[in-house]
């Protein structure tokens, strides 16, 4: 257990330097699309490489952020909140992890 | 594995107890940036659900997106995500031993505050103008 904060470390930096990209494109893209009706926003997302963007920035993004969020907890509660928070937090990451994959999923091919 | 490699560390200093410098504003910034992305990338992933499984669900996001409140969230979404970019290659820049010297740490911190609020506006400015042609 001891050994964990040089991993998360690590990963930590892994998922910002995958997220830079991912990012940019996010930023070029979000205001033109976040807006648009229904029929506009499913052409978006089922063209090839949108909805694998997406999907990347959120689930990269999803890790990145429990890291991050944990920091946080780590340095700002020492109560018995502590364990519930940073549970919670795990759950938040793997419930957006869940959700997103299956959404772009059904977006690209079962829609 | 969180709570084993967390318990018995000390806590950080809190807020109130810095004097104000730009250095310590933006170490700041970068971790409300990150909390208000965290927030703002949860009700993304509400976006993209109910646009997988409910297009009546997707009308009320889709409004609210929509409305006054949703516009002001974009454009802190979009702010904040500059921002944690543009400071997470400070960061990153760091991490390699490099940029640490206080007056470059002081230059950088404003530089980043300056630059994501002209990328914001850059980006609102050209995102709207691209949705009010189409």
């Amino acid at each position: 257990m001891s050994r964990k904060g040089t991993s998360s470390f690590v990963i930590q930096r892994a998922t910002a330097v995958l997220l830079i990209p991912l990012a940019i494109w996010l930023l070029i893209n979000i205001v033109t699309h976040i807006g648009a009706d229904y029929a506009s926003a499913r052409a978006w997302l089922e063209a090839p490489f949108n909805g694998l963007l997406l999907g990347a920035f959120l689930i990269i993004g999803a890790w990145h952020m429990r890291i991050g969020m944990m920091e946080i907890i780590a340095d700002y509660i020492y109560s018995s909140l502590k364990g519930a928070l940073l549970f919670i937090n795990w759950l938040v990451a793997l419930g957006v992890i869940a959700a997103v994959a299956w959404s772009i999923y059904h977006i690209s091919f079962a829609g | 594995m969180a709570e084993g490699a967390t318990s018995g560390r000390p806590l950080s200093p809190h807020l109130q107890i810095w004097r104000f410098t730009i250095t310590m504003a933006a170490s700041i910034t970068h971790r409300g940036t990150g909390g208000a992305i965290y927030g703002g990338s949860l009700l993304l992933s509400v976006w993209l659900y109910t646009l997988a499984f409910s297009p009546s669900l997707f009308g009320i996001v889709s409004r609210f997106v929509n409305s006054p409140i949703g516009l002001i969230i974009v454009a802190g979404y979009v702010w904040a995500l500059s921002f944690h970019l543009m400071n997470g290659l400070r960061h990153l820049y760091w991490d390699s031993g490099r940029g640490l010297a206080p007056q470059t740490a002081t230059m950088t911190a404003w530089l980043i505050y300056g630059a994501s609020i002209l990328l914001t506006v850059f980006i609102l400015w050209s995102g709207y103008a691209a949705r009010g042609a189409a």
